[in-house]
């Protein structure tokens, strides 16, 4: 199976002097349909990673940095190098989903046109993709409601239907289920997990609930913590 | 990627959402707007009914020549070639300027003696759209001349020219047609407007020459005319008057006009104006000012909504104008709105301060071109401030969106 996320060699530094945190990878790969588990305590770096990984956060340095979307391997590290901030917006737009720790859906849309967003800015189809994702999540009777009149849950179930509708390659989930109680995060868990499988995306979740990740068998990246020798925080990822 | 389209779209769908917050920004913005547009409604009302009543009496536009002087026939055609000039024709010595009237009534003949004599012709401003004395058998009467004569339109009169030369005492006459009588508000004292040949006639009869033309005896006739003791004079417009009234100073005439009541408006518009550009003033400061910081606080309400937009693939210009889009909407709808607030009121103003609505006389107005231009600064105001909501809105980074901020 081919990787969609390819890392070798990667630094991304946040902050400055001793309150400076450093993000190294050594080597990291994310194959299509795989779910990819950053664990560990807040403060690790997994946010600084993720960052990365959404083509938000410039690397320092970077070897090798590939995102491979619609079959075409896209030079990660060259467009940053570049500051080709247009071609990186267009590469998270096309490429990528995002499932956020709460929100991520734009207020004055439709559950609808929430979800269809970024087939809209995609110029994709969307009715279908729509509906299919609608169904599989449980939102269906909630389409044509506004964000505000959904609960915490259902909220986030669409974000999941959000993040996918367009077809990305990769889905990006930072704590997707910290402020849902545990059932209701179980149950949001178990469908994006279940869906990324399903849709062959591959899927890396950030998350401090080892427990509820394990359950799903789920491949576990932790964060290798040292300090440098000048003070800054060192968090290393292999994976 | 283009981006543009559904930022505008989702830019008035979030207008909609928040349909409160968009209508108290709209209500601001007229309430900002509304005195400004009724204040310059006022100012330009007042102002232009004023010129327009300068305008409308002639007498305003005159330049009366005092005394007699001497002037060259050249010369006046000079003057009427002059821009500045709507109207000039020459006039003979005042003293020889009169003419004794005499009317055949029912009840027996009336006499006016000594009437003034204006000389007239085509495009003399005191016969707007009365018939034109073309020759010396035809006159028109001021009013007072007329109820004096017992006369009207249609009415035949006597005109006499008395002479003496030593003892002996002449009289010559010619008939007249009275083609119309100018009311009261057009000339007050008692006058007969009659074509240059009668005065040069009467001055010439006067200085004891002939009028063959006319009749008139004498031993001979009179030279050629080359000069002139005086001129009737109007200027083209209201801002005419004083340049000609100093070219006249200039060449030695003691001139008379309205200058002061010309003055007396330029120094109302001057006022007015000054007094608007001040009010106005601030009325735009406090407009920008509060357009600026309602759409800072927007942009800072909307930051999680943003940094999704960009998370999403949107690049900074469409982003931009985002809020970009949201100032043009409520300054269109604030324009709209006080648009017809101002309609409303300008109406009433009309309607309970108008003095003589018979005239057509508004005491509220605004120009398309000045509506059009409130338009466009509100639009140009409502993008300036928004651009620094804009800025602000360029720097979201979309990291600040998977967090919590």
């Amino acid at each position: 199976m081919t990787d969609v996320l390819r890392l070798e060699g990667v630094t991304r530094r946040h902050g400055e002097g001793t309150a400076s945190f450093r993000v190294e990878v050594g080597r990291l790969a994310v194959a299509a349909g795989e779910c990819v588990a950053l664990t560990g305590p807040s403060g690790s770096g997994k946010s600084t990673l993720l960052d990365l990984l959404g083509l938000i956060g410039a690397p320092e340095s970077a070897e090798r940095f590939t995102l491979t979307t619609a079959g075409e391997s896209l030079d990660v590290a060259g467009l940053w190098a570049r500051r080709d901030r247009d071609a990186l917006a267009d590469a998270r737009g096309s490429g990528i989903g995002y499932v956020l720790q709460t929100g991520g859906l734009l207020p004055f849309l439709t559950v609808r046109e929430n979800i269809a967003l970024s087939c809209r800015l995609n110029r994709q189809g969307s009715a279908r993709r729509v509906a299919t994702l609608a169904r599989v999540l449980g939102v269906e009777r909630l389409l044509d409601r506004k964000p505000r009149d959904l609960s915490i849950g259902e909220r986030q179930r669409v974000a999941i239907a959000r993040a996918l509708a367009h077809g990305p390659s990769l889905i990006l989930a930072d704590e997707p289920t910290a402020s849902l109680d545990p059932a209701n995060a179980e149950r949001v868990m178990a469908l994006l997990l279940e869906v990324t499988r399903h849709m062959k995306v591959a899927a890396v979740v950030a998350s401090h609930d080892w427990d509820l990740l394990a359950r799903h068998r789920v491949r576990r990246v932790t964060a290798d913590l040292s300090a440098a020798q000048d003070g800054a925080v060192v968090a290393r990822f292999n994976g | 990627m283009n981006r543009w389209l559904p930022a505008l779209h989702f830019a008035w769908k979030d207008f909609l959402h928040e349909w409160r917050i968009s209508a108290c920004l709209v209500l601001a913005l007229a309430a900002v707007l509304t005195p400004l547009l009724v204040l310059f409604g006022l100012k330009s009302g007042i102002v232009t009914t004023l010129t327009e009543r300068l305008k409308a009496d002639p007498a305003n536009l005159e330049i009366v020549v005092l005394g007699n002087g001497r002037l060259e026939t050249p010369w006046f055609q000079t003057l009427s070639a002059d821009p500045l000039v709507r109207f000039a024709a020459p006039r003979t010595r005042s003293l020889a300027a009169t003419i004794d009237l005499l009317a055949d009534a029912d009840n027996g003949r009336r006499v006016l003696p000594a009437v003034e004599m204006l000389p007239t012709g085509p495009g003399d401003p005191l016969l707007d759209n009365r018939p034109v004395p073309a020759d010396a058998a035809q006159a028109v009467l001021s009013a007072a001349a007329a109820r004096k004569l017992g006369v009207g339109p249609g009415g035949r009169l006597t005109a006499v020219v008395p002479r003496s030369s030593g003892e002996r005492r002449e009289a010559a006459s010619v008939s007249l047609t009275v083609l119309d009588v100018l009311p009261d508000s057009t000339l007050v004292r008692e006058a007969v407007l009659v074509p240059l040949p009668l005065l040069v006639a009467a001055e010439d009869f006067r200085d004891g020459f002939a009028v063959p033309d006319l009749g008139w005896p004498g031993e001979r006739p009179a030279p050629p005319r080359t000069l002139f003791a005086s001129v009737r004079l109007y200027a083209a417009g209201i801002d005419a008057v004083a340049p000609l009234a100093a070219a006249l100073t200039a060449r030695g005439l003691e001139v008379r006009t309205r200058a002061a009541e010309i003055e007396q408006v330029r120094a109302i518009d001057r006022v007015l104006s000054f007094l608007f550009a001040i009010i106005a003033g601030i009325g735009a400061t406090g407009l920008v000012l509060s357009l600026a910081a309602s759409l800072w606080a927007n942009v800072d309400r909307k930051q999680k909504d943003l940094a999704l937009l960009r998370l999403v693939g949107f690049t900074t210009a469409p982003l931009v104008a985002f809020p970009a889009a949201q100032a043009a909407l409520t300054a269109l709808f604030g324009c709209a709105l006080s648009g017809a607030a101002y309609a409303a009121v300008a109406a009433a103003l009309n309607r309970v301060l108008a003095e003589n609505p018979t005239r057509d006389e508004v005491v509220c107005r605004l120009t398309p071109e000045a509506a059009g231009a409130a338009v466009l600064l509100t639009l140009l105001f409502a993008l300036l401030a928004s651009s620094l909501g804009g800025i602000r809105a360029s720097r979201i980074e979309p990291s600040q969106c998977l967090r919590d901020v």
